[in-house]
Protein backbone atom coordinates (compact mmCIF):
# COMPACT_ATOMS: atom_id res chain seq x y z
CA UNK A 1 0.00 0.00 0.00
CA UNK A 2 1.48 3.37 -0.93
CA UNK A 3 1.60 6.39 1.31
CA UNK A 4 -0.97 8.34 -0.68
CA UNK A 5 -3.48 5.51 -0.42
CA UNK A 6 -2.69 5.14 3.28
CA UNK A 7 -3.58 8.76 3.78
CA UNK A 8 -6.85 8.44 1.82
CA UNK A 9 -7.84 5.36 3.81
CA UNK A 10 -7.02 7.09 7.07
CA UNK A 11 -9.22 10.05 6.10
CA UNK A 12 -12.01 7.70 5.10
CA UNK A 13 -11.72 5.94 8.46
CA UNK A 14 -12.43 9.29 10.07
CA UNK A 15 -15.63 9.62 8.05
CA UNK A 16 -14.34 11.83 5.24
CA UNK A 17 -16.76 11.36 2.35
CA UNK A 18 -14.38 12.93 -0.14
CA UNK A 19 -11.84 10.23 0.70
CA UNK A 20 -14.46 7.60 -0.11
CA UNK A 21 -14.99 9.33 -3.45
CA UNK A 22 -11.26 9.04 -4.15
CA UNK A 23 -11.38 5.32 -3.35
CA UNK A 24 -14.44 4.99 -5.59
CA UNK A 25 -12.66 6.77 -8.45
CA UNK A 26 -9.72 4.44 -8.18
CA UNK A 27 -11.50 1.12 -7.74
CA UNK A 28 -15.04 1.33 -9.09
CA UNK A 29 -14.24 -0.41 -12.39
CA UNK A 30 -12.51 -3.29 -10.64
CA UNK A 31 -15.36 -3.57 -8.17
CA UNK A 32 -17.91 -3.56 -10.97
CA UNK A 33 -15.86 -6.09 -12.93
CA UNK A 34 -15.77 -8.57 -10.06
CA UNK A 35 -19.44 -7.99 -9.26
CA UNK A 36 -20.45 -8.41 -12.90
CA UNK A 37 -18.27 -11.50 -13.16
CA UNK A 38 -20.28 -13.10 -10.38
CA UNK A 39 -23.85 -11.93 -11.01
CA UNK A 40 -23.63 -11.39 -14.81
CA UNK A 41 -26.50 -8.91 -14.67
CA UNK A 42 -25.97 -5.19 -15.13
CA UNK A 43 -28.51 -3.94 -12.58
CA UNK A 44 -27.47 -6.47 -9.97
CA UNK A 45 -23.80 -5.67 -10.47
CA UNK A 46 -24.49 -1.96 -10.03
CA UNK A 47 -26.43 -2.68 -6.83
CA UNK A 48 -23.44 -4.64 -5.59
CA UNK A 49 -21.11 -1.71 -6.36
CA UNK A 50 -23.35 0.65 -4.41
CA UNK A 51 -23.67 -1.72 -1.48
CA UNK A 52 -19.94 -2.39 -1.36
CA UNK A 53 -18.99 1.30 -1.13
CA UNK A 54 -21.63 1.98 1.52
CA UNK A 55 -20.43 -1.03 3.46
CA UNK A 56 -16.84 0.09 3.03
CA UNK A 57 -17.64 3.56 4.38
CA UNK A 58 -19.25 2.03 7.47
CA UNK A 59 -16.63 -0.62 8.13
CA UNK A 60 -13.34 0.79 6.87
CA UNK A 61 -12.38 1.60 10.46
CA UNK A 62 -11.95 -2.17 10.89
CA UNK A 63 -9.26 -2.25 8.23
CA UNK A 64 -5.98 -2.52 10.14
CA UNK A 65 -3.62 -2.51 7.18
CA UNK A 66 -2.44 -6.07 7.76
CA UNK A 67 -3.19 -6.93 4.11
CA UNK A 68 -3.32 -4.92 0.92
CA UNK A 69 -6.31 -2.63 0.84
CA UNK A 70 -7.41 -3.89 -2.58
CA UNK A 71 -7.49 -7.52 -1.43
CA UNK A 72 -9.60 -6.40 1.55
CA UNK A 73 -11.91 -4.58 -0.85
CA UNK A 74 -12.06 -7.41 -3.39
CA UNK A 75 -12.98 -9.88 -0.69
CA UNK A 76 -15.80 -7.58 0.36
CA UNK A 77 -16.99 -7.33 -3.25
CA UNK A 78 -16.90 -11.08 -3.75
CA UNK A 79 -18.85 -11.77 -0.55
CA UNK A 80 -21.42 -9.09 -1.33
CA UNK A 81 -21.88 -10.31 -4.89
CA UNK A 82 -22.30 -13.92 -3.77
CA UNK A 83 -24.84 -12.81 -1.13
CA UNK A 84 -26.75 -10.88 -3.79
CA UNK A 85 -26.76 -13.89 -6.01
CA UNK A 86 -28.11 -16.09 -3.25
CA UNK A 87 -30.83 -13.60 -2.35
CA UNK A 88 -31.87 -13.19 -5.95
CA UNK A 89 -32.12 -16.99 -6.22
CA UNK A 90 -34.42 -18.11 -8.96
CA UNK A 91 -34.80 -14.63 -10.38
CA UNK A 92 -31.51 -15.25 -12.10
CA UNK A 93 -32.59 -18.47 -13.71
CA UNK A 94 -33.13 -17.93 -17.35
CA UNK A 95 -35.37 -19.75 -19.77
CA UNK A 96 -32.34 -21.67 -20.96
CA UNK A 97 -31.76 -22.93 -17.48
CA UNK A 98 -35.38 -23.92 -17.04
CA UNK A 99 -35.04 -26.14 -20.07
CA UNK A 100 -32.35 -28.02 -18.24
CA UNK A 101 -29.67 -28.28 -20.88
CA UNK A 102 -28.56 -26.06 -23.69
CA UNK A 103 -29.05 -27.26 -27.24
CA UNK A 104 -27.90 -24.74 -29.84
CA UNK A 105 -30.38 -24.47 -32.67
CA UNK A 106 -29.40 -25.51 -36.18
CA UNK A 107 -30.20 -21.96 -37.28
CA UNK A 108 -27.64 -20.62 -34.90
CA UNK A 109 -24.94 -22.46 -36.77
CA UNK A 110 -25.49 -20.38 -39.87
CA UNK A 111 -23.39 -17.26 -40.41
CA UNK A 112 -26.17 -14.61 -40.16
CA UNK A 113 -27.17 -16.00 -36.79
CA UNK A 114 -23.82 -15.25 -35.26
CA UNK A 115 -25.19 -12.49 -33.04
CA UNK A 116 -27.77 -14.81 -31.64
CA UNK A 117 -25.08 -17.38 -31.12
CA UNK A 118 -23.00 -14.83 -29.27
CA UNK A 119 -25.95 -14.08 -26.97
CA UNK A 120 -26.43 -17.76 -26.37
CA UNK A 121 -22.76 -18.15 -25.65
CA UNK A 122 -22.86 -15.39 -23.05
CA UNK A 123 -25.87 -16.99 -21.43
CA UNK A 124 -24.17 -20.36 -21.48
CA UNK A 125 -21.04 -18.97 -19.85
CA UNK A 126 -23.16 -17.26 -17.22
CA UNK A 127 -24.94 -20.48 -16.41
CA UNK A 128 -21.66 -22.37 -16.26
CA UNK A 129 -20.30 -19.78 -13.82
CA UNK A 130 -23.54 -19.96 -11.81
CA UNK A 131 -23.06 -23.69 -11.37
CA UNK A 132 -19.61 -23.33 -9.84
CA UNK A 133 -19.22 -23.52 -6.08
CA UNK A 134 -18.63 -20.04 -4.61
CA UNK A 135 -14.92 -20.57 -3.93
CA UNK A 136 -14.18 -21.85 -7.42
CA UNK A 137 -16.16 -19.02 -8.98
CA UNK A 138 -14.24 -16.49 -6.90
CA UNK A 139 -10.90 -18.04 -7.92
CA UNK A 140 -11.81 -18.03 -11.59
CA UNK A 141 -12.93 -14.41 -11.57
CA UNK A 142 -10.02 -13.13 -9.50
CA UNK A 143 -7.56 -14.84 -11.83
CA UNK A 144 -9.13 -14.82 -15.28
CA UNK A 145 -11.00 -11.52 -15.07
CA UNK A 146 -8.94 -9.41 -12.69
CA UNK A 147 -5.58 -11.06 -13.27
CA UNK A 148 -4.63 -11.35 -9.60
CA UNK A 149 -1.58 -13.42 -8.75
CA UNK A 150 -1.91 -16.57 -6.65
CA UNK A 151 -0.50 -14.66 -3.68
CA UNK A 152 -3.02 -11.84 -4.05
CA UNK A 153 -5.84 -14.34 -4.47
CA UNK A 154 -4.78 -16.18 -1.33
CA UNK A 155 -4.90 -12.87 0.55
CA UNK A 156 -8.30 -11.92 -0.86
CA UNK A 157 -9.79 -15.35 -0.26
CA UNK A 158 -8.16 -15.93 3.11
CA UNK A 159 -6.60 -19.27 2.20
CA UNK A 160 -3.27 -20.81 1.15
CA UNK A 161 -1.78 -20.63 -2.33
CA UNK A 162 -2.23 -24.40 -2.64
CA UNK A 163 -5.96 -24.00 -1.99
CA UNK A 164 -6.13 -21.20 -4.55
CA UNK A 165 -4.53 -23.45 -7.19
CA UNK A 166 -6.86 -26.28 -6.38
CA UNK A 167 -9.98 -24.08 -6.58
CA UNK A 168 -8.81 -22.60 -9.84
CA UNK A 169 -8.04 -25.99 -11.33
CA UNK A 170 -11.40 -27.54 -10.44
CA UNK A 171 -13.26 -24.38 -11.43
CA UNK A 172 -11.69 -24.45 -14.88
CA UNK A 173 -12.35 -28.14 -15.25
CA UNK A 174 -16.03 -27.70 -14.46
CA UNK A 175 -16.30 -24.77 -16.83
CA UNK A 176 -14.76 -26.79 -19.64
CA UNK A 177 -17.19 -29.61 -18.96
CA UNK A 178 -20.18 -27.26 -18.93
CA UNK A 179 -19.13 -25.53 -22.15
CA UNK A 180 -17.83 -28.42 -24.19
CA UNK A 181 -20.97 -28.85 -26.34
CA UNK A 182 -21.08 -25.22 -27.18
CA UNK A 183 -17.40 -24.95 -27.90
CA UNK A 184 -17.55 -27.73 -30.50
CA UNK A 185 -20.30 -25.85 -32.30
CA UNK A 186 -18.50 -22.57 -31.88
CA UNK A 187 -15.40 -24.05 -33.44
CA UNK A 188 -17.37 -25.28 -36.46
CA UNK A 189 -19.18 -22.02 -37.01
CA UNK A 190 -16.08 -19.87 -36.62
CA UNK A 191 -13.67 -21.96 -38.62
CA UNK A 192 -10.29 -22.18 -37.01
CA UNK A 193 -11.45 -20.52 -33.84
CA UNK A 194 -9.40 -20.71 -30.71
CA UNK A 195 -12.50 -22.27 -29.20
CA UNK A 196 -11.57 -25.47 -30.97
CA UNK A 197 -9.09 -26.02 -28.20
CA UNK A 198 -11.74 -26.60 -25.59
CA UNK A 199 -13.48 -29.35 -27.53
CA UNK A 200 -10.25 -30.91 -28.71
CA UNK A 201 -8.72 -30.90 -25.27
CA UNK A 202 -11.87 -32.50 -24.03
CA UNK A 203 -11.55 -35.32 -26.59
CA UNK A 204 -7.96 -35.80 -25.60
CA UNK A 205 -9.02 -35.96 -22.01
CA UNK A 206 -11.57 -38.66 -22.81
CA UNK A 207 -8.93 -40.67 -24.62
CA UNK A 208 -6.54 -40.60 -21.67
CA UNK B 1 -0.45 -36.95 -24.62
CA UNK B 2 2.86 -38.65 -24.09
CA UNK B 3 4.32 -40.11 -20.93
CA UNK B 4 6.28 -36.97 -20.28
CA UNK B 5 3.01 -35.02 -20.18
CA UNK B 6 2.43 -36.29 -16.67
CA UNK B 7 5.64 -34.64 -15.49
CA UNK B 8 4.53 -31.33 -17.02
CA UNK B 9 0.81 -31.47 -16.20
CA UNK B 10 1.35 -30.41 -12.60
CA UNK B 11 2.98 -27.16 -13.67
CA UNK B 12 1.12 -26.56 -16.92
CA UNK B 13 -1.62 -24.53 -15.23
CA UNK B 14 0.97 -22.57 -13.25
CA UNK B 15 2.74 -21.90 -16.54
CA UNK B 16 -0.52 -20.66 -18.04
CA UNK B 17 -1.00 -18.35 -15.04
CA UNK B 18 2.61 -17.15 -15.27
CA UNK B 19 3.43 -18.41 -11.80
CA UNK B 20 6.29 -20.78 -12.67
CA UNK B 21 9.95 -20.52 -11.77
CA UNK B 22 12.53 -20.16 -14.56
CA UNK B 23 13.36 -23.83 -14.23
CA UNK B 24 9.71 -24.87 -14.57
CA UNK B 25 9.23 -22.56 -17.55
CA UNK B 26 12.21 -24.16 -19.28
CA UNK B 27 10.77 -27.62 -18.63
CA UNK B 28 7.28 -26.74 -19.90
CA UNK B 29 8.43 -24.85 -22.99
CA UNK B 30 10.75 -27.68 -23.94
CA UNK B 31 7.87 -30.13 -23.68
CA UNK B 32 5.37 -27.95 -25.54
CA UNK B 33 7.55 -27.90 -28.66
CA UNK B 34 6.87 -31.60 -29.17
CA UNK B 35 3.42 -32.05 -27.64
CA UNK B 36 0.29 -30.97 -29.49
CA UNK B 37 -2.00 -32.28 -26.73
CA UNK B 38 -0.49 -30.02 -24.08
CA UNK B 39 -0.56 -27.08 -26.50
CA UNK B 40 -4.28 -27.77 -26.92
CA UNK B 41 -4.80 -27.84 -23.17
CA UNK B 42 -3.16 -24.44 -22.94
CA UNK B 43 -5.25 -23.21 -25.85
CA UNK B 44 -8.43 -24.38 -24.17
CA UNK B 45 -7.52 -22.56 -20.97
CA UNK B 46 -6.88 -19.41 -22.97
CA UNK B 47 -10.21 -19.74 -24.72
CA UNK B 48 -12.01 -20.27 -21.46
CA UNK B 49 -10.36 -17.20 -20.00
CA UNK B 50 -11.51 -15.18 -23.00
CA UNK B 51 -15.06 -16.45 -22.65
CA UNK B 52 -15.17 -15.41 -19.02
CA UNK B 53 -13.33 -12.13 -19.33
CA UNK B 54 -14.58 -10.52 -22.54
CA UNK B 55 -18.22 -9.98 -21.48
CA UNK B 56 -17.01 -8.43 -18.22
CA UNK B 57 -14.65 -6.08 -20.03
CA UNK B 58 -17.44 -5.04 -22.38
CA UNK B 59 -19.82 -4.44 -19.51
CA UNK B 60 -17.25 -2.27 -17.72
CA UNK B 61 -16.53 -0.33 -20.92
CA UNK B 62 -20.21 0.36 -21.57
CA UNK B 63 -21.08 1.49 -18.07
CA UNK B 64 -21.51 5.09 -17.01
CA UNK B 65 -20.36 5.34 -13.43
CA UNK B 66 -20.85 8.96 -12.27
CA UNK B 67 -24.51 8.39 -11.44
CA UNK B 68 -23.51 5.37 -9.35
CA UNK B 69 -21.44 7.66 -7.15
CA UNK B 70 -24.35 10.10 -6.92
CA UNK B 71 -26.55 7.27 -5.67
CA UNK B 72 -23.96 6.28 -3.08
CA UNK B 73 -23.63 9.88 -1.91
CA UNK B 74 -27.41 10.23 -1.60
CA UNK B 75 -27.61 7.01 0.37
CA UNK B 76 -24.88 8.15 2.77
CA UNK B 77 -26.78 11.39 3.38
CA UNK B 78 -29.98 9.45 4.05
CA UNK B 79 -28.20 7.21 6.51
CA UNK B 80 -26.82 10.24 8.31
CA UNK B 81 -30.37 11.42 9.10
CA UNK B 82 -30.92 8.88 11.79
CA UNK B 83 -33.26 8.75 14.74
CA UNK B 84 -31.98 9.74 18.21
CA UNK B 85 -32.04 6.08 19.20
CA UNK B 86 -29.87 5.04 16.23
CA UNK B 87 -27.50 7.92 17.00
CA UNK B 88 -27.26 6.84 20.62
CA UNK B 89 -26.56 3.26 19.61
CA UNK B 90 -23.93 4.37 17.16
CA UNK B 91 -22.39 6.63 19.83
CA UNK B 92 -22.29 3.74 22.27
CA UNK B 93 -20.59 1.68 19.61
CA UNK B 94 -17.82 4.15 18.93
CA UNK B 95 -17.18 5.51 22.45
CA UNK B 96 -14.49 3.27 23.95
CA UNK B 97 -15.78 3.74 27.49
CA UNK B 98 -19.17 2.45 26.46
CA UNK B 99 -17.96 -0.45 24.38
CA UNK B 100 -20.16 -3.46 25.05
CA UNK B 101 -17.34 -5.18 26.87
CA UNK B 102 -17.37 -2.36 29.41
CA UNK B 103 -20.93 -1.21 29.72
CA UNK B 104 -22.63 -4.59 29.98
CA UNK B 105 -20.63 -5.69 33.08
CA UNK B 106 -20.91 -2.16 34.49
CA UNK B 107 -24.68 -2.16 34.06
CA UNK B 108 -24.91 -5.63 35.58
CA UNK B 109 -22.90 -4.49 38.61
CA UNK B 110 -25.15 -1.47 39.13
CA UNK B 111 -28.27 -3.64 38.92
CA UNK B 112 -26.88 -6.13 41.45
CA UNK B 113 -25.89 -3.34 43.84
CA UNK B 114 -29.34 -1.78 43.53
CA UNK B 115 -30.99 -5.10 44.29
CA UNK B 116 -28.83 -5.64 47.38
CA UNK B 117 -29.44 -2.09 48.65
CA UNK B 118 -33.18 -2.39 48.06
CA UNK B 119 -33.25 -5.64 50.00
CA UNK B 120 -31.51 -3.97 52.93
CA UNK B 121 -33.79 -0.93 52.85
CA UNK B 122 -36.95 -2.99 52.55
CA UNK B 123 -36.01 -5.32 55.41
CA UNK B 124 -38.44 -5.05 58.32
CA UNK B 125 -37.12 -2.33 60.52
CA UNK B 126 -38.67 -0.84 63.68
CA UNK B 127 -41.49 1.60 62.93
CA UNK B 128 -39.71 4.27 64.82
CA UNK B 129 -36.74 5.73 63.04
CA UNK B 130 -33.52 6.27 64.96
CA UNK B 131 -34.86 4.19 67.80
CA UNK B 132 -32.65 1.87 69.71
CA UNK B 133 -33.79 -1.13 71.71
CA UNK B 134 -33.13 -0.56 75.35
CA UNK B 135 -34.55 -3.78 76.67
CA UNK B 136 -36.29 -6.90 75.48
CA UNK B 137 -37.98 -9.23 77.94
CA UNK B 138 -39.46 -12.62 77.05
CA UNK B 139 -41.88 -14.75 79.09
CA UNK B 140 -44.04 -17.79 78.33
CA UNK B 141 -47.12 -15.69 77.44
CA UNK B 142 -45.96 -12.10 76.77
CA UNK B 143 -42.91 -10.34 75.39
CA UNK B 144 -41.96 -6.73 76.06
CA UNK B 145 -39.67 -4.55 74.02
CA UNK B 146 -38.57 -1.07 75.17
CA UNK B 147 -37.40 1.49 72.56
CA UNK B 148 -35.95 4.88 73.22
CA UNK B 149 -35.77 7.74 70.70
CA UNK B 150 -33.08 10.44 70.88
CA UNK B 151 -35.06 13.26 69.26
CA UNK B 152 -37.71 13.87 70.56
CA UNK B 153 -37.16 12.14 73.82
CA UNK B 154 -39.76 9.38 73.64
CA UNK B 155 -39.87 5.94 75.19
CA UNK B 156 -41.87 3.23 73.48
CA UNK B 157 -42.91 0.08 75.29
CA UNK B 158 -44.04 -2.64 72.90
CA UNK B 159 -46.04 -5.39 74.53
CA UNK B 160 -46.61 -8.67 72.67
CA UNK B 161 -49.51 -10.37 74.43
CA UNK B 162 -49.80 -13.41 72.18
CA UNK B 163 -49.00 -14.61 68.67
CA UNK B 164 -51.87 -12.59 67.11
CA UNK B 165 -52.07 -9.54 69.39
CA UNK B 166 -49.68 -6.77 70.05
CA UNK B 167 -50.05 -3.37 71.71
CA UNK B 168 -47.90 -0.33 71.79
CA UNK B 169 -47.75 2.24 74.56
CA UNK B 170 -46.05 5.58 74.25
Amino acid sequence: MNREEDEIISRCQQGDQQALKEIFDKYHKKVYGIAYGVVRQREEALDVVQEVFLKLFRSIKNFKGRSHFYTYLYRMVMNTAIDHKRKAGKQFMSSLDEEGSFEPSEEAEKGPERILLQKELEERVRLAIDKLPDEQRAALIFRDVEGLSYQEMAEAMGCSIGTVMSRLHYGRKRMQESLKDYVKLHARSHGASAAEGLGQADKEGEGR
Amino acid sequence: MTNSCSSVSTVLEKYFDQEVTDEERFLVEGHLQDCQACRDVLKSMEELRTLVRVPVEEAVRNEDFPWVWQKIEREIRLQEKRTWWQSLRSWLDITPFFKKKVWIPALATVVVLLLITTQIILKKTPSYPDASVVEYVESQNDNVMVYQLEEPKVTVIWLFEGPEEERTTI
